[in-house]
Protein backbone atom coordinates (compact mmCIF):
# COMPACT_ATOMS: atom_id res chain seq x y z
CA UNK A 1 0.00 0.00 0.00
CA UNK A 2 1.57 3.46 -1.02
CA UNK A 3 1.71 6.47 1.38
CA UNK A 4 -1.09 8.36 -0.27
CA UNK A 5 -3.95 5.21 0.10
CA UNK A 6 -2.56 5.09 3.63
CA UNK A 7 -3.35 8.93 3.96
CA UNK A 8 -6.97 8.29 2.44
CA UNK A 9 -7.50 5.11 4.86
CA UNK A 10 -6.90 6.29 8.54
CA UNK A 11 -8.92 10.26 7.29
CA UNK A 12 -11.79 8.12 6.37
CA UNK A 13 -11.40 6.03 10.02
CA UNK A 14 -11.23 9.55 11.60
CA UNK A 15 -14.21 10.51 9.86
CA UNK A 16 -15.74 7.63 10.54
CA UNK A 17 -14.97 7.87 14.06
CA UNK A 18 -15.39 11.61 14.64
CA UNK A 19 -19.21 10.70 12.96
CA UNK A 20 -19.99 7.93 15.24
CA UNK A 21 -18.94 10.27 18.32
CA UNK A 22 -20.97 13.05 17.35
CA UNK A 23 -24.12 10.48 17.14
CA UNK A 24 -23.77 9.71 20.50
CA UNK A 25 -24.63 13.02 21.96
CA UNK A 26 -27.76 13.50 22.97
CA UNK A 27 -30.81 14.88 20.77
CA UNK A 28 -33.50 16.58 21.59
CA UNK A 29 -35.35 17.55 24.98
CA UNK A 30 -33.79 15.91 28.20
CA UNK A 31 -36.79 16.96 30.42
CA UNK A 32 -39.69 15.04 28.99
CA UNK A 33 -42.45 13.06 30.85
CA UNK A 34 -41.53 9.97 29.18
CA UNK A 35 -37.19 10.50 30.64
CA UNK A 36 -38.62 11.90 34.24
CA UNK A 37 -40.70 8.26 34.91
CA UNK A 38 -38.04 6.01 32.93
CA UNK A 39 -34.52 7.38 34.44
CA UNK A 40 -35.24 6.88 37.83
CA UNK A 41 -37.31 3.32 37.24
CA UNK A 42 -34.22 2.17 35.60
CA UNK A 43 -31.52 3.56 38.17
CA UNK A 44 -33.72 1.66 40.63
CA UNK A 45 -33.75 -1.49 37.89
CA UNK A 46 -30.00 -1.92 37.72
CA UNK A 47 -29.55 -1.54 41.59
CA UNK A 48 -32.11 -4.59 41.98
CA UNK A 49 -30.52 -6.51 39.33
CA UNK A 50 -26.88 -6.29 41.29
CA UNK A 51 -28.75 -7.00 44.05
CA UNK A 52 -29.89 -9.95 42.16
CA UNK A 53 -26.69 -11.16 40.49
CA UNK A 54 -24.85 -10.83 43.81
CA UNK A 55 -27.46 -12.16 46.21
CA UNK A 56 -29.42 -14.50 44.25
CA UNK A 57 -33.00 -14.78 42.88
CA UNK A 58 -34.14 -15.27 46.70
CA UNK A 59 -33.23 -11.64 47.30
CA UNK A 60 -35.37 -9.70 44.73
CA UNK A 61 -38.20 -12.10 43.94
CA UNK A 62 -41.13 -13.99 45.46
CA UNK A 63 -40.20 -17.08 43.04
CA UNK A 64 -40.10 -20.54 45.39
CA UNK A 65 -39.77 -23.88 44.22
CA UNK A 66 -43.32 -24.67 43.82
CA UNK A 67 -43.35 -21.38 41.62
CA UNK A 68 -40.10 -21.33 39.91
CA UNK A 69 -40.94 -19.04 36.80
CA UNK A 70 -42.48 -15.54 37.72
CA UNK A 71 -43.26 -12.29 35.55
CA UNK A 72 -39.49 -12.15 34.22
CA UNK A 73 -40.51 -15.58 32.25
CA UNK A 74 -44.55 -14.79 31.87
CA UNK A 75 -44.05 -11.39 30.85
CA UNK A 76 -40.86 -10.65 29.60
CA UNK A 77 -40.22 -13.67 27.91
CA UNK A 78 -43.27 -15.05 27.07
CA UNK A 79 -45.45 -12.13 26.32
CA UNK A 80 -42.80 -10.28 25.40
CA UNK A 81 -41.44 -12.68 21.69
CA UNK A 82 -45.62 -12.94 21.27
CA UNK A 83 -45.91 -8.65 20.93
CA UNK A 84 -42.36 -8.96 18.81
CA UNK A 85 -44.28 -11.55 16.19
CA UNK A 86 -44.89 -8.31 14.29
CA UNK A 87 -41.90 -8.27 12.56
CA UNK A 88 -41.74 -12.06 10.84
CA UNK A 89 -45.91 -11.01 10.05
CA UNK A 90 -44.62 -7.49 8.39
CA UNK A 91 -41.41 -9.02 6.65
CA UNK A 92 -43.50 -11.98 4.79
CA UNK A 93 -45.83 -9.73 3.44
CA UNK A 94 -43.63 -7.26 2.09
CA UNK A 95 -40.70 -9.23 0.86
CA UNK A 96 -42.22 -12.86 0.35
CA UNK A 97 -45.93 -12.10 -0.89
CA UNK A 98 -44.87 -8.46 -2.32
CA UNK A 99 -47.21 -6.39 -0.69
CA UNK A 100 -45.63 -3.12 -0.59
CA UNK A 101 -48.36 -1.23 0.40
CA UNK A 102 -46.48 -2.42 3.84
CA UNK A 103 -42.95 -1.08 2.98
CA UNK A 104 -43.26 2.12 5.32
CA UNK A 105 -43.61 0.20 8.19
CA UNK A 106 -41.04 -2.33 7.24
CA UNK A 107 -38.06 -1.30 9.05
CA UNK A 108 -39.39 0.49 12.31
CA UNK A 109 -41.22 -3.57 12.79
CA UNK A 110 -38.06 -4.92 12.06
CA UNK A 111 -36.28 -2.79 14.36
CA UNK A 112 -38.63 -3.48 17.08
CA UNK A 113 -38.86 -7.30 16.33
CA UNK A 114 -34.85 -6.97 16.92
CA UNK A 115 -34.64 -5.10 20.03
CA UNK A 116 -37.92 -6.79 21.18
CA UNK A 117 -36.02 -10.06 21.16
CA UNK A 118 -32.75 -8.47 22.30
CA UNK A 119 -34.17 -7.39 25.67
CA UNK A 120 -37.34 -9.94 26.59
CA UNK A 121 -35.59 -12.71 25.22
CA UNK A 122 -32.04 -11.18 27.06
CA UNK A 123 -34.20 -11.34 30.45
CA UNK A 124 -34.40 -14.73 30.40
CA UNK A 125 -30.78 -14.52 32.16
CA UNK A 126 -32.40 -12.71 35.00
CA UNK A 127 -34.58 -15.86 36.16
CA UNK A 128 -31.76 -18.56 35.74
CA UNK A 129 -30.18 -19.24 39.13
CA UNK A 130 -26.95 -19.50 37.86
CA UNK A 131 -26.98 -17.13 34.75
CA UNK A 132 -23.53 -18.11 33.29
CA UNK A 133 -25.30 -21.88 32.08
CA UNK A 134 -26.98 -19.84 29.69
CA UNK A 135 -23.94 -20.68 27.09
CA UNK A 136 -24.39 -24.32 27.59
CA UNK A 137 -26.65 -24.73 24.40
CA UNK A 138 -24.85 -22.89 22.44
CA UNK A 139 -21.18 -24.20 23.04
CA UNK A 140 -22.05 -27.88 23.81
CA UNK A 141 -21.62 -28.56 27.24
CA UNK A 142 -24.23 -30.29 27.88
CA UNK A 143 -26.76 -29.18 24.61
CA UNK A 144 -29.88 -30.62 26.20
CA UNK A 145 -31.15 -31.26 22.97
CA UNK A 146 -33.78 -33.63 24.59
CA UNK A 147 -35.99 -30.14 25.94
CA UNK A 148 -37.96 -27.55 24.34
CA UNK A 149 -35.76 -24.76 25.91
CA UNK A 150 -32.70 -26.18 23.42
CA UNK A 151 -35.05 -24.83 20.50
CA UNK A 152 -36.18 -21.95 21.80
CA UNK A 153 -32.40 -21.17 22.67
CA UNK A 154 -31.12 -21.48 19.34
CA UNK A 155 -33.95 -20.26 17.84
CA UNK A 156 -33.73 -17.38 19.50
CA UNK A 157 -29.73 -16.92 18.70
CA UNK A 158 -30.50 -17.11 15.04
CA UNK A 159 -33.57 -15.45 14.88
CA UNK A 160 -31.82 -12.04 16.29
CA UNK A 161 -29.14 -12.67 14.03
CA UNK A 162 -31.66 -13.00 10.81
CA UNK A 163 -33.06 -9.93 12.09
CA UNK A 164 -30.05 -7.97 12.35
CA UNK A 165 -29.12 -9.07 8.92
CA UNK A 166 -32.65 -7.53 7.92
CA UNK A 167 -31.63 -4.67 9.30
CA UNK A 168 -28.05 -3.94 8.68
CA UNK A 169 -28.98 -1.98 5.09
CA UNK A 170 -30.29 0.92 7.55
CA UNK A 171 -26.83 0.99 9.54
CA UNK A 172 -25.16 0.59 6.17
CA UNK A 173 -27.07 3.38 4.89
CA UNK A 174 -26.36 5.60 8.07
CA UNK A 175 -22.86 4.64 8.00
CA UNK A 176 -22.96 6.21 4.30
CA UNK A 177 -21.31 2.41 3.15
CA UNK A 178 -22.78 2.16 -0.28
CA UNK A 179 -21.20 -1.56 -1.17
CA UNK A 180 -21.62 -3.07 2.04
CA UNK A 181 -25.49 -2.00 2.08
CA UNK A 182 -26.19 -3.71 -1.53
CA UNK A 183 -24.53 -6.66 -0.30
CA UNK A 184 -26.65 -6.75 2.71
CA UNK A 185 -30.04 -5.81 0.75
CA UNK A 186 -28.79 -8.93 -1.42
CA UNK A 187 -29.36 -11.25 1.98
CA UNK A 188 -32.60 -10.06 2.55
CA UNK A 189 -35.01 -12.27 1.19
CA UNK A 190 -32.80 -15.65 2.52
CA UNK A 191 -32.80 -13.77 6.14
CA UNK A 192 -36.61 -13.31 5.70
CA UNK A 193 -37.29 -16.52 4.37
CA UNK A 194 -35.22 -17.93 7.54
CA UNK A 195 -36.57 -15.78 10.01
CA UNK A 196 -39.93 -16.49 9.13
CA UNK A 197 -39.26 -20.29 9.77
CA UNK A 198 -37.69 -19.81 12.64
CA UNK A 199 -40.16 -17.65 13.72
CA UNK A 200 -43.24 -19.95 13.41
CA UNK A 201 -41.18 -22.75 15.00
CA UNK A 202 -40.15 -20.83 18.28
CA UNK A 203 -43.72 -19.40 18.38
CA UNK A 204 -44.95 -22.35 18.99
CA UNK A 205 -41.98 -23.67 21.33
CA UNK A 206 -42.67 -21.46 23.50
CA UNK A 207 -46.07 -23.14 24.08
CA UNK A 208 -44.58 -26.70 23.82
CA UNK A 209 -42.50 -25.35 26.84
CA UNK A 210 -45.81 -25.75 29.14
CA UNK A 211 -46.64 -29.34 27.58
CA UNK A 212 -44.94 -31.15 30.50
CA UNK A 213 -47.13 -28.78 32.91
CA UNK A 214 -50.27 -30.37 32.28
CA UNK A 215 -50.93 -31.74 36.07
CA UNK A 216 -50.04 -27.85 37.12
CA UNK A 217 -51.90 -25.54 34.54
CA UNK A 218 -55.70 -25.24 35.00
CA UNK A 219 -57.53 -27.54 32.00
CA UNK A 220 -59.40 -24.70 30.91
CA UNK A 221 -55.75 -23.29 29.85
CA UNK A 222 -53.63 -26.47 28.91
CA UNK A 223 -54.32 -28.25 26.01
CA UNK A 224 -51.89 -30.79 23.78
CA UNK A 225 -52.55 -27.95 21.12
CA UNK A 226 -50.88 -25.20 23.15
CA UNK A 227 -47.90 -24.69 20.57
CA UNK A 228 -50.92 -24.20 17.75
CA UNK A 229 -52.60 -21.68 20.08
CA UNK A 230 -49.54 -19.94 20.38
CA UNK A 231 -47.93 -19.93 17.07
CA UNK A 232 -51.77 -18.37 15.95
CA UNK A 233 -51.89 -16.17 18.38
CA UNK A 234 -48.67 -14.58 17.90
CA UNK A 235 -50.19 -13.45 14.32
CA UNK A 236 -52.77 -11.33 15.56
CA UNK A 237 -50.69 -10.02 18.74
CA UNK A 238 -47.52 -8.93 16.57
CA UNK A 239 -49.65 -7.24 13.63
CA UNK A 240 -51.71 -5.63 17.11
CA UNK A 241 -48.46 -4.50 18.21
CA UNK A 242 -47.10 -3.05 15.13
CA UNK A 243 -50.80 -0.88 14.93
CA UNK A 244 -49.67 0.69 18.24
CA UNK A 245 -46.52 0.98 17.92
CA UNK A 246 -46.71 2.83 14.45
CA UNK A 247 -49.02 5.03 15.29
CA UNK A 248 -47.26 5.75 18.44
CA UNK A 249 -44.41 6.27 16.39
CA UNK A 250 -45.63 8.48 13.85
CA UNK A 251 -46.96 10.74 16.60
CA UNK A 252 -43.38 11.31 18.22
CA UNK A 253 -41.69 11.23 14.82
CA UNK A 254 -43.55 13.41 12.83
CA UNK A 255 -40.56 15.67 12.12
CA UNK A 256 -38.87 12.70 9.96
CA UNK A 257 -42.02 11.93 7.94
CA UNK A 258 -43.14 13.17 4.60
CA UNK A 259 -45.96 14.80 3.11
CA UNK A 260 -49.13 12.03 2.71
CA UNK A 261 -47.54 9.61 5.05
CA UNK A 262 -50.22 9.86 7.77
CA UNK A 263 -53.19 8.78 5.04
CA UNK A 264 -50.73 6.10 4.07
CA UNK A 265 -50.20 4.96 7.42
CA UNK A 266 -54.21 4.66 7.62
CA UNK A 267 -54.42 2.26 4.83
CA UNK A 268 -51.97 0.53 6.22
CA UNK A 269 -53.56 -0.07 9.35
CA UNK A 270 -56.78 -0.99 7.62
CA UNK A 271 -54.79 -3.91 5.84
CA UNK A 272 -53.23 -4.84 8.92
CA UNK A 273 -56.27 -4.93 10.93
CA UNK A 274 -58.23 -7.44 8.12
CA UNK A 275 -55.07 -9.87 8.78
CA UNK A 276 -55.85 -9.47 12.11
CA UNK A 277 -59.54 -10.47 12.48
CA UNK A 278 -58.94 -13.20 10.14
CA UNK A 279 -56.37 -14.88 11.94
CA UNK A 280 -58.31 -14.08 15.87
CA UNK A 281 -61.64 -15.88 14.01
CA UNK A 282 -59.20 -19.11 13.22
CA UNK A 283 -57.83 -18.95 16.46
CA UNK A 284 -61.32 -18.36 18.12
CA UNK A 285 -62.47 -21.41 15.89
CA UNK A 286 -59.41 -23.53 17.63
CA UNK A 287 -60.31 -22.66 21.20
CA UNK A 288 -64.03 -23.31 20.51
CA UNK A 289 -62.92 -27.03 18.96
CA UNK A 290 -60.90 -27.65 22.01
CA UNK A 291 -63.58 -26.60 24.29
CA UNK A 292 -66.14 -29.21 23.00
CA UNK A 293 -63.86 -31.76 22.40
CA UNK A 294 -62.11 -31.89 25.54
CA UNK A 295 -65.90 -31.62 27.17
CA UNK A 296 -65.38 -28.57 29.79
CA UNK A 297 -68.72 -27.32 30.33
CA UNK A 298 -68.49 -28.46 33.30
CA UNK A 299 -65.42 -26.40 34.20
CA UNK A 300 -67.48 -23.26 33.55
CA UNK A 301 -69.27 -22.91 36.72
CA UNK A 302 -66.80 -21.10 38.91
CA UNK A 303 -64.09 -18.27 38.89
CA UNK A 304 -61.97 -19.62 36.77
CA UNK A 305 -64.89 -20.17 34.11
CA UNK A 306 -65.67 -16.73 34.53
CA UNK A 307 -62.07 -15.78 34.00
CA UNK A 308 -61.73 -18.08 30.96
CA UNK A 309 -64.79 -16.10 29.19
CA UNK A 310 -63.54 -12.86 30.38
CA UNK A 311 -59.98 -13.69 28.05
CA UNK A 312 -61.94 -15.47 25.05
CA UNK A 313 -64.70 -13.51 25.03
CA UNK A 314 -63.88 -10.09 26.24
CA UNK A 315 -60.80 -9.88 24.16
CA UNK A 316 -60.45 -12.06 21.39
CA UNK A 317 -64.08 -11.96 20.50
CA UNK A 318 -65.14 -7.94 21.06
CA UNK A 319 -61.63 -6.98 19.56
CA UNK A 320 -62.17 -9.33 16.40
CA UNK A 321 -65.83 -8.05 15.86
CA UNK A 322 -64.29 -4.18 16.33
CA UNK A 323 -60.91 -5.28 14.14
CA UNK A 324 -63.56 -6.83 11.34
CA UNK A 325 -65.81 -3.27 11.97
CA UNK A 326 -63.31 -0.84 11.87
CA UNK A 327 -61.47 -2.78 8.27
CA UNK A 328 -64.94 -2.53 6.50
CA UNK A 329 -66.23 1.26 7.50
CA UNK A 330 -62.63 2.51 7.29
CA UNK A 331 -62.07 3.47 11.40
CA UNK A 332 -58.74 3.85 12.62
CA UNK A 333 -60.23 5.00 15.71
CA UNK A 334 -62.09 1.48 16.28
CA UNK A 335 -58.78 -0.70 15.05
CA UNK A 336 -56.30 1.00 17.62
CA UNK A 337 -58.49 0.67 20.29
CA UNK A 338 -59.31 -2.96 18.91
CA UNK A 339 -55.38 -3.32 18.83
CA UNK A 340 -54.78 -2.08 22.28
CA UNK A 341 -57.81 -4.75 23.55
CA UNK A 342 -55.80 -7.66 21.83
CA UNK A 343 -52.85 -6.91 23.58
CA UNK A 344 -54.42 -7.30 27.26
CA UNK A 345 -56.05 -10.15 25.81
CA UNK A 346 -52.13 -11.90 24.47
CA UNK A 347 -51.02 -10.52 27.99
CA UNK A 348 -53.87 -12.03 29.71
CA UNK A 349 -53.46 -14.76 27.84
CA UNK A 350 -49.69 -15.81 28.75
CA UNK A 351 -49.75 -14.59 32.10
CA UNK A 352 -53.00 -17.25 32.71
CA UNK A 353 -50.73 -20.06 30.95
CA UNK A 354 -47.87 -19.43 33.10
CA UNK A 355 -48.22 -17.54 36.10
CA UNK A 356 -51.89 -17.10 37.18
CA UNK A 357 -53.74 -20.59 36.59
CA UNK A 358 -49.91 -22.34 37.08
CA UNK A 359 -50.47 -24.38 40.10
CA UNK A 360 -54.24 -22.80 40.49
CA UNK A 361 -54.97 -25.68 42.98
CA UNK A 362 -51.94 -25.39 44.85
CA UNK A 363 -51.69 -23.74 48.49
CA UNK A 364 -48.74 -21.46 47.50
CA UNK A 365 -49.50 -18.60 45.16
CA UNK A 366 -47.22 -16.50 43.61
CA UNK A 367 -47.38 -12.79 43.58
CA UNK A 368 -44.64 -10.84 41.86
CA UNK A 369 -41.97 -8.42 44.26
CA UNK A 370 -42.31 -5.08 43.52
CA UNK A 371 -38.18 -5.47 42.74
CA UNK A 372 -39.81 -8.15 39.84
CA UNK A 373 -42.20 -5.29 38.67
CA UNK A 374 -39.56 -2.60 38.33
CA UNK A 375 -36.90 -4.96 36.59
CA UNK A 376 -39.79 -5.59 34.01
CA UNK A 377 -40.63 -2.05 33.64
CA UNK A 378 -36.54 -1.17 33.13
CA UNK A 379 -36.23 -3.77 30.25
CA UNK A 380 -39.31 -2.45 28.82
CA UNK A 381 -38.12 1.16 29.28
CA UNK A 382 -34.40 0.25 28.30
CA UNK A 383 -35.86 -1.14 24.88
CA UNK A 384 -37.91 2.14 24.04
CA UNK A 385 -34.94 4.37 25.14
CA UNK A 386 -32.54 2.39 22.43
CA UNK A 387 -35.97 2.18 19.87
CA UNK A 388 -35.78 6.28 20.05
CA UNK A 389 -31.98 7.03 20.23
CA UNK A 390 -31.66 4.95 16.72
CA UNK A 391 -34.73 6.00 15.17
CA UNK A 392 -33.33 9.86 15.61
CA UNK A 393 -30.52 8.56 13.65
CA UNK A 394 -30.59 6.31 11.08
CA UNK A 395 -33.12 6.13 8.27
CA UNK A 396 -35.80 3.94 10.43
CA UNK A 397 -38.70 6.42 9.85
CA UNK A 398 -37.63 8.73 7.07
CA UNK A 399 -36.74 8.53 3.26
CA UNK A 400 -33.09 7.50 3.21
CA UNK A 401 -31.56 10.99 1.77
CA UNK A 402 -34.69 12.60 1.23
CA UNK A 403 -36.69 13.54 3.84
CA UNK A 404 -35.78 14.63 7.47
CA UNK A 405 -32.44 15.27 9.01
CA UNK A 406 -29.26 15.12 6.76
CA UNK A 407 -27.31 12.09 5.53
CA UNK A 408 -24.49 10.68 7.05
CA UNK A 409 -22.27 12.09 3.48
CA UNK A 410 -23.70 15.96 5.13
CA UNK A 411 -22.74 15.47 8.30
CA UNK A 412 -19.54 14.21 6.94
CA UNK A 413 -18.42 17.01 5.71
CA UNK A 414 -19.87 19.57 8.08
CA UNK A 415 -17.79 17.82 10.18
CA UNK A 416 -14.77 18.32 8.38
CA UNK B 1 -77.10 -53.24 29.63
CA UNK B 2 -75.51 -50.02 28.64
CA UNK B 3 -77.46 -47.36 26.39
CA UNK B 4 -75.72 -45.62 23.71
CA UNK B 5 -77.33 -43.25 21.71
CA UNK B 6 -76.54 -42.39 17.89
CA UNK B 7 -78.61 -38.89 17.85
CA UNK B 8 -76.19 -37.57 20.70
CA UNK B 9 -73.66 -35.10 18.96
CA UNK B 10 -71.67 -35.17 22.05
CA UNK B 11 -71.03 -39.13 21.77
CA UNK B 12 -70.67 -38.77 17.83
CA UNK B 13 -68.55 -35.64 17.51
CA UNK B 14 -71.54 -34.07 15.46
CA UNK B 15 -70.68 -30.70 17.44
CA UNK B 16 -66.90 -30.69 16.16
CA UNK B 17 -68.25 -31.20 12.41
CA UNK B 18 -71.46 -29.01 12.81
CA UNK B 19 -68.73 -26.15 13.98
CA UNK B 20 -66.41 -27.04 11.39
CA UNK B 21 -68.76 -26.02 8.50
CA UNK B 22 -69.93 -23.03 10.10
CA UNK B 23 -66.33 -21.97 10.37
CA UNK B 24 -65.62 -22.36 6.81
CA UNK B 25 -68.96 -20.46 5.85
CA UNK B 26 -68.23 -17.94 8.54
CA UNK B 27 -64.71 -17.42 7.07
CA UNK B 28 -65.69 -16.83 3.71
CA UNK B 29 -68.26 -14.10 4.79
CA UNK B 30 -65.67 -12.27 7.06
CA UNK B 31 -63.26 -12.23 4.40
CA UNK B 32 -65.82 -11.14 1.99
CA UNK B 33 -66.79 -8.38 4.41
CA UNK B 34 -63.40 -6.98 5.35
CA UNK B 35 -62.74 -7.01 1.61
CA UNK B 36 -65.46 -4.45 0.73
CA UNK B 37 -63.83 -1.66 2.93
CA UNK B 38 -60.89 -2.38 1.36
CA UNK B 39 -62.31 -2.16 -2.03
CA UNK B 40 -63.57 1.08 -0.80
CA UNK B 41 -60.09 2.65 -0.27
CA UNK B 42 -59.77 1.87 -4.01
CA UNK B 43 -62.83 3.88 -5.54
Amino acid sequence: MNSSATTTTKSSQQGLFAFLLSQLKPRGKLLTPFNIISVPVMIAGVIILYIRFTQGLGATTNLSQTNPWGIWIGFDVVTGVAFAGGAYIVTFAVYVMKMEKFHPIVRATVLNGFLAYMFYAGALVFDLGRPWHVINPIIGNSFGYNSVLFLVAWHFMLYMLAELIEFSPVVMEWLGLKRARRIANGLTLAAVIFGVSLSSLHQSGLGALFLMAKPKIHPLWYSEFLPVFFVVSSIFSGISMVIIESSISHRVFKMQLGPGSHEKLDDIIIGLARGAAMAMFVYYFFKALIFIHDGQWALMHDGWGMWYLLEVLGFVLVPMVMYAYGARHRSVGIIKFAAGMTLIGILLNRLNVSIIAFNWNSADTYVPHWMEIVVTLTVVFAEIWLFRWIVCRMPVMREPGKIGSPNREREMRSLN
Amino acid sequence: METYSYLNIFETKGLEYILLILFMIMFVFLYRYTKAGIKNDRD
